[in-house]
């Protein structure tokens, strides 16, 4: 446990001194929620404002998340610093804690960001506990984020291995899992498709805390498969993060 | 109790036979080294030990321990320094060390690094970024993090490679002092002149074992060139390069007072090495 904290911070320590990291991180987001408002805008007033701004506020911390860790993660094995921590003494376990404890700590700060912004350029008014019933769903998709990008990494040799991921990630999210078009409405396969990435069940979350009537038993199938998402992708991780050669 | 025991190791890598049914011991206290030209084998050899790959076969006992098997207990006594640097750029060299140090428990963690630091001349710039060193500093950052839970062993991949000459000779000055307080060295080197300063010493190409020997007695092996000048005439012979061995063919003269010179040409410790490795080539094209 002592363990996981200390790699927690070593990450952060670490982050904290990368510039691009920082500006990819937090301010990215920012531009891309702006530039999504000025978008909205220049729609006809029947488009749905308020269903997606959540949703693509989730996305963009999934997105980054994912990225960052994998990438973070790939730079450790070419450095050849993953193989020192491990004959230092630090565990699989313990690794793998620390990068989820130390994103965690960060998209929290990230969605905090983003999550004002938009509420502040679209004119959200949410209740204060269903603003933080949609914080838990975030944080819920943040840590299936930086398990994603553990699984992935493994199969990297080099940081420009997770570049393919990079779209296979964001237009099956976008288009297929309900963020701004209804996965009703999708040919079978595609809502299928749609159906398998985790995204899909934040979002679904997401669209039904908006409603006035919500109680949590209508989303507690989605809130299983999101948590199962976290054990399983952990499971796999811990598989394929090897130690030894 | 030896410090490293290996039997019948062997690691393959698809169709390459890294490391060919080694084997080898190392008692403790003592800089021992491997020397070997690039792709020997050497790293792999390194990370069996430190239990970082999976032999294909055989066994290696660290400390009495298995690498794989007993790693939470070998791992509290061994110290390791990759062939890169493997350090973290965006923290200082002082953050770095504690980050390494903290796998282990150790007493006073701030203190050794402290410590640690001032012994490998690293004080000054201790608080500033690992990414803003040479490679030679960062050298000495990696070899503080493989050496500050006070390993009994500590395992370092070319700690001397690329790095300028008054620097290595402050490194070996470090190791020397460290054996001196008995920590047995294991490194491992492609710079054959860095023989002489190794206790021990075993020559690897090609995953094998061609000589294993202390640097007097490899430095035995070589030949050395006598050439007297007799009468104005010079006369060259091939003798072996032991002091008795000049002395012999110097008696056979009677030195005689028409000598007017006496000249003798030694082989290098890299020729000696070189024409190991060379017999070894010849055997295996027959
Ligand atoms: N991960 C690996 N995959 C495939 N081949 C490898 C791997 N690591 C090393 N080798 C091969 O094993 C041989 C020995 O490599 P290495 O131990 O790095 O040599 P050295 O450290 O003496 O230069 C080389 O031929 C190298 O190409
Ligand atoms: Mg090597």
């Amino acid at each position: 446990m002592n363990h996981t904290v200390i790699i927690a911070q070593r990450v952060l320590i670490q982050l904290k001194g990368d510039r691009r990291f920082l500006m990819l991180y937090f301010i990215a987001p920012v531009l891309i929620i702006y530039f999504l408002k000025l978008l909205i805008d220049t729609l006809p007033h029947f488009v749905p404002v308020v269903s997606i701004a959540m949703p693509i506020c989730a996305f963009i911390v999934h997105f980054l998340s994912f990225i960052l860790c994998a990438i973070l993660l790939v730079q450790e094995r070419t450095r050849g610093t993953l193989e020192r921590m491990m004959i230092a003494g630090y565990s699989k376990t313990s690794i793998i804690g620390g990068y989820t404890l130390g994103y965690f700590g960060l998209a929290t700060f990230q969605s905090l960001i983003a999550f004002s912004e938009s509420i502040w350029l679209f004119h959200l008014n949410y209740s204060f506990g269903t603003i933080l019933f949609m914080f838990i769903v975030i944080w819920l998709l943040s840590v299936v984020s930086v398990m994603l990008g553990i699984f992935i990494s493994t199969f990297a040799k080099h940081e420009a291995h997770v570049l393919p991921f990079i779209p296979l990630i964001i237009f099956p999210s976008v288009f297929l899992t309900g963020l701004i078009i209804d996965s009703d409405k999708l040919p079978l396969w595609a809502e299928l498709i749609g159906d398998c990435l985790p995204i899909h069940y934040a979002i679904n979350i997401l669209k039904e805390i908006m409603h006035v009537d919500y109680q949590v038993v209508n989303t507690l199938a989605d809130f299983v498969i999101l948590i199962g998402y976290i054990f399983g992708l952990l499971f796999l991780a811990s598989f394929t993060l090897r130690e030894t050669e | 109790m030896n410090a490293i025991e290996i039997t019948n190791l062997s690691k393959q890598y698809g169709k390459i036979l890294a490391i060919n049914h080694m084997d080898l011991v190392v008692p403790e206290g003592m800089i021992y080294g491997i020397v070997g030209s690039n792709g020997a084998g050497k790293s792999t050899l390194i990370k069996a030990l430190v239990g970082s790959l999976r032999p294909t076969s055989g066994a290696a006992r660290v400390l009495g321990l298995d690498p794989l098997n007993e790693k939470w207990e070998l791992r509290k006594q061994i110290g390791y320094m990759p062939q890169s640097p493997a350090l973290y750029d965006d923290l200082t060299a002082r953050e770095n060390i504690l980050f390494f140090g903290k796998a282990q428990s150790i007493n006073e963690l701030g203190k050794r690094t402290d410590e640690i630091l001032e012994f490998t001349e690293l004080s000054a710039r201790a608080s500033d970024k690992v990414g803003t060193f040479s490679g030679g500093m960062k050298k000495r950052v990696s070899l503080c993090c493989a050496m500050v839970h006070n390993p009994k062993i500590l395992f370092l991949d070319e700690p001397t490679a690329a790095i300028d000459p008054h620097l290595k000779i402050l490194l070996w000055r470090l190791f020397r002092k460290l054996a001196q307080s008995g920590v047995t060295i294991f490194l491992s080197t492609h710079q054959m002149d860095e023989v002489l300063l190794c206790d021990k010493v075993t020559i690897m190409s090609n995953g094998e074992i061609l000589a294993t020997d202390t640097p007097q007695k490899l430095i035995g092996l070589g030949k050395s060139r006598l050439t007297l000048t007799v009468n104005g005439i010079e006369k060259s012979t091939t003798i072996g390069s032991t002091s008795q061995n000049l002395a012999s063919e110097l008696q056979k003269s009677g030195f005689d007072p028409k000598i007017s010179s006496v000249a003798i040409q030694t082989e290098s410790i890299e020729e000696i090495i070189l024409s190991i490795m060379n017999q070894r080539e010849e055997e295996i094209k027959r």
